[in-house]
């Protein structure tokens, strides 16, 4: 077969340029303050912008920034299941969906799921399930579809406060809001609510209790519906990383309680004093 | 009387129907070397759960970002062998939830020595093709399945390679002509799954699909022969107390740190019965 060659053809996959750069990877250091300016090892998470309502065809809906992470979630429903066989005539459905943009990460992603999308759509499916009054909507189903904008960092702790702040918009009833919260173990000290750059930073040294830990925390009724960890890490640390996850939850229940409250003054004004 | 409250009755005096303690295991059953064209394979029989893991090593390109290193994909099959609600695509959610937590459990420098896996950086490696499959589905398939993987990764011969320069300058692969010469694998830091479910006030170890059904959540924590944790992750549609996490994962920590010694004893006892071996087989 002859072979074209006048020209240089590049390779079939492409990859990013910045896989071809020559600067070693950047190794964060394990004490010292973080890059953004926030303290390890204290429960110090990102400032959260949250607002309620932005949809206008979805029954509720959400959007929370925090830091450069950008998330935001639309929930339709309650509707009429649609296979009637699986129907469970006592309760309703929930049934998540999360996806990231391909302009989300630093690589190119693709439209289509992959296995990473559907793990944290079902992680996010049973954060939220004990906590939604599925009782309440017999031979209904309720989805939720989380979308990732940019992703820096902490992705699956805030869809999982995002969603249900729009779970609550849309008028689904629930036991209690649903937050969630993260932390990255390295080494003896952790940081909460890490950035893209802190989540994946390989350490230099190998050192034991390496790791991420999300929790997902009902803060009025003191329950967890969620969690996930992975890396290396020993009982002792694990523990005091759940604790401080949920520390870092009660920390951001004033702010959600206080976006959502805004949110109804706001669809529904209270009536003026006469 | 409704089979919640006989099995929540039961616990508060730490017995379940079967007769066994809180902590217990069903009998398992483990063999390895059962399917010859893998490199590595075991079967796992636990109560009526049956699994079995076929490791095959092909030689791969390595990812981009860690180039001196070969690693491990999972892939679980849940067929319907195993119980009818997996026919059609009804299996295909727990084989992806499956395989996706296998690939938590070994995201870590110290599980699979992976640099171990290298043959030239940056251009040729190992690839670990950890494949499962569900025979039979009887409860607690995450614990069947992490020994099985610990018993085949154990059993597994990779071929010793060398590389060689050939006229034009590129690189030539060449396999040893003795069979018998082979790398394995060293499977200390290999971690072993336990899953423990929260039936009323207790928590169980190797629940069954009975007992499964009581519970509103479990909690499934692969712990390291040494007692470091890998991955923890909570699943079902109920909610915890945190107390009863830390309760959990403090038993789960136990339990499979005394898991892992009789676990290597039985797979070097059986290693060194060599050819003498009666091989049990399927139908054993």
């Amino acid at each position: 077969m002859p072979t074209d060659t006048k020209r240089v053809r590049g390779p079939e996959v492409s990859q990013s340029p910045s896989l071809f750069l020559c600067k070693p990877a950047a190794v964060f250091p394990s004490h010292g303050a973080r890059a953004d300016g926030r303290q390890r090892d204290q429960v110090d998470v990102r400032p959260v912008f949250v607002r309620c309502g932005l949809v206008s065809q979805a029954k509720g809906s959400a959007y929370i920034e925090a830091g450069n992470t950008k998330l935001m979630c639309c929930v339709y429903g309650p509707k009429e299941t649609e296979r009637k066989d699986e129907t469970d005539m006592k309760c309703g459905k929930l049934t998540t969906d999360m996806r990231f943009a391909p302009f989300s990460c630093l690589e190119r992603g693709s439209w289509i799921q992959g296995s990473q999308d559907k793990d944290l759509s079902l992680m996010l499916h049973e954060s939220l399930q004990p906590a939604v009054c599925l009782h309440k909507y017999p031979r209904s189903q309720i989805e939720v579809n989380v979308m990732v904008l940019e992703n820096s960092g902490s992705v699956l702790a805030h869809a999982v406060t995002c969603a249900s702040l729009a779970l609550a918009d849309a008028g689904i009833e629930m036991y209690d809001l649903v937050l969630g919260c993260s932390i990255r173990q390295d080494g003896a000290s952790y940081v909460v609510d890490p950035s893209y750059m802190e989540e994946n930073s390989c350490s230099s040294v190998g050192s034991k209790n390496q790791g991420g830990l999300t929790v997902a925390f009902l803060p009025s009724l003191n329950q967890i519906s969620g969690l996930q960890s992975d890396g290396e890490m020993t009982e002792e640390t694990l523990t005091a990383g759940v604790r401080t996850c949920i520390e870092g939850c009660y920390k951001l229940y004033p702010v959600i309680q206080q976006a959502l409250a805004k949110a109804v003054r706001r669809a529904a004004p209270p009536p003026s004093e006469s | 009387m409704p089979l919640i409250t006989i099995v929540c009755h039961g616990l508060e005096d730490d017995l379940r129907v079967d007769g066994r303690g809180c902590e217990d295991y069903r009998h398992m059953e483990i063999e390895t070397d059962v399917v010859s064209n893998t490199d590595g394979s075991a079967k796992v029989t636990l109560g009526h759960t049956a699994v079995l893991v076929g490791i095959k090593a092909d030689i791969g390109k390595p990812r981009p970002m860690v180039p001196n290193e070969g690693y491990l994909e999972f892939f679980v099959d849940c067929s319907a062998n195993a119980t009818p609600e997996f026919e059609g695509r009804g299996g295909e959610e727990l084989g992806t939830e499956l395989s996706n937590t296998l690939y938590k459990v070994f995201n870590n420098k110290h599980s699979v020595d992976l640099k171990g896996l290298c043959i030239s950086a940056g251009e040729h490696c190992w690839v670990l093709y950890v494949d499962v499959l569900l025979l039979q589905c009887d409860g607690n398939l995450y614990d069947a399945i992490s020994v099985a993987i610990k018993a085949a990764l154990f059993n597994t011969k990779i071929p010793r390679v060398h590389i060689s320069a050939d006229e034009e300058g590129g690189k030539e692969i060449e396999l040893s002509d003795d069979p018998y010469d082979c790398m394995r694998l060293n499977v200390e830091n290999v971690p072993c799954i336990v899953t423990l479910c929260k039936v009323g006030h207790r928590h169980v170890v190797d629940a069954t699909l009975q007992e499964k059904a009581c519970s509103v959540a479990s909690l499934i924590i692969s712990v390291t022969h040494k007692g470091t944790v890998t991955c923890t992750r909570k699943v079902g549609g109920g909610s915890l107390d945190p107390e009863s996490i830390f309760e959990m994962t403090k038993a789960g920590k136990r339990v499979g740190k005394a898991l892992h010694a009789p676990l290597m004893k039985l797979l070097q006892q059986e290693e060194s019965l060599g050819k003498t071996r009666q091989k049990v087989g399927f139908l054993g």
